[in-house]
């Protein structure tokens, strides 16, 4: 088949439009026999960054563990092979920088329009946004 | 699965290497979903042009646009696929916006950066807008 799109990344924060982003890749994984990168971001504050004790908080993890085991569940049903990672940084840069390492061969960025932060329904999420302008690859951003 | 089947895909055109990439994955999206292909060129009405010049340029746009309307189309054909062309006048993005919720498109594929010179670096103006507005899903293509 011609189409690239072997490696989809999606990025999930747990929220519904962070869902459906999935169920879109899931679905165009399918059509090209490709796998998914799921990748859940735990936002850690910068401060962190340079305070050890931050790195710490080990129980938070948790939740981003689960909300892997959940994509990985809704991929399993569908047949396609998703693979889970789970850093703790800034969502944006971190997906982006995710996307853009040659390593990991992403294909397409597959991106919920916005995330948890309803106040800003009409409008595209920051981190949606951020990734739009910085990431090399393609991305699609669902709706 | 929900409504994800990629029905109608708009491609919006401007002449530039970045939507003839946008149209190429476009056609391989076409090829695996069988979907319907929409591709539409906007004469943009809003830069401000002398008036005494302002007819001939809009017809000398127009005649652009036209043309790479179709020169795209037999391009398509080529690849056998068919596909519908529109010729819009007025706002660039608005215009996009209304076709696509007119013709109830599923998806918008469009490329990163068009003909404007500043954004080089950036997500174009017109990218940018449709990304943050519009009614459907979007693919921005690198």
């Amino acid at each position: 088949m011609a189409v690239k799109t072997k490696k989809i990344l999606v990025p999930l924060d747990g929220s519904k439009n962070s869902l459906r982003g999935l169920d879109m890749a899931i679905h165009i994984a399918r059509q090209s026999q490709g796998t998914i990168t799921a990748l859940a971001v735990k936002t850690v504050p910068g401060i962190y960054a340079i305070h050890p004790l931050g790195f710490l908080d080990f129980n938070s993890m948790k939740e981003v563990k689960k909300l892997l085991d959940d994509a990985k569940l809704r991929a399993a049903k569908k047949g396609i092979m998703l693979t889970g990672k789970a850093i703790a940084g800034d969502p944006g840069y971190d997906i982006t920088r995710f996307a853009n390492n040659s390593k990991n061969g992403i294909d397409l960025v597959v991106i919920g329009a916005r995330g948890r932060s309803a106040a800003k329904e009409i409008f595209l999420g920051s981190v949606s946004n951020y990734v739009l302008h910085k990431s090399k690859k393609p991305v699609l951003v669902v709706k | 699965m929900t409504s994800s089947n990629y029905k109608k895909i708009l491609v919006p055109l401007d002449g530039s290497v970045y939507s003839e990439k946008a149209l190429k994955r476009a056609s391989e999206f076409v090829k695996i979903f069988d979907s319907e292909l929409i591709l539409i060129y906007v004469v943009e009405k809003s830069i401000p042009v002398n008036l005494l010049d302002r007819k001939e340029y809009l017809g000398m746009l127009q005649k652009f646009g036209t043309k790479i309307l179709d020169n795209s189309k037999v391009m398509l054909s080529k690849k056998g696929i068919s596909a519908k062309i529109i010729l819009k006048e007025g706002n660039i993005v608005s215009e996009i916006e209304k076709v696509a919720k007119k013709e109830k498109c599923d998806l918008i594929i469009v490329g990163n950066k068009g003909l404007g010179a500043v954004t080089r670096f950036l997500l174009g103006s017109v990218s940018n807008k449709l990304s943050q507005s519009s009614p459907c899903s979007i693919l921005i293509v690198k």
